[in-house]
């Protein structure tokens, strides 16, 4: 039976997923 | 039930990596990691249910929850705006 609730390894693929920085202040750099 | 698309203010951009997200209301830049969650986010609003959105990206069902927990990250980014 496959546990779909989420584990502490689903956190560390979100986190492999997404990255978020903020660059406010270096507009006109994207 | 949750769905998602992808907040008017949210520039894509296709990148090798998969894509980078810019809000040109916050400011920030998010990179997105993997072409299915690209693929999730910009089609995001095509599906009444983020499920519906995951199962047509090709996401395997083990790896849903973790796909789920980014997109909600995503929304708290604002990258995402959730549909109820």
């Amino acid at each position: 039976m496959v546990d779909l609730e989420p584990t502490n390894a689903d956190d560390v693929l979100a986190d492999v997923l997404i990255e978020e920085i903020s660059i406010d202040g270096m507009c006109g750099v994207y | 039930m949750t769905a998602y698309a992808l907040h008017p203010q949210v520039g894509l951009r296709d990148e090798q990596f998969g894509a980078l997200a810019y809000h040109y209301g916050n400011r920030r830049l998010t990179f997105l990691n993997d072409a299915r969650l690209v693929t999730v986010v910009r089609s995001a609003a095509d599906y009444d249910d983020v499920d519906a959105a995951l199962d047509a990206a090709g996401v395997p069902v083990e790896s849903r929850p973790a796909y789920a927990k980014a997109l909600a990250r995503l929304a708290q980014a604002e990258v995402l705006v959730a549909r109820h």
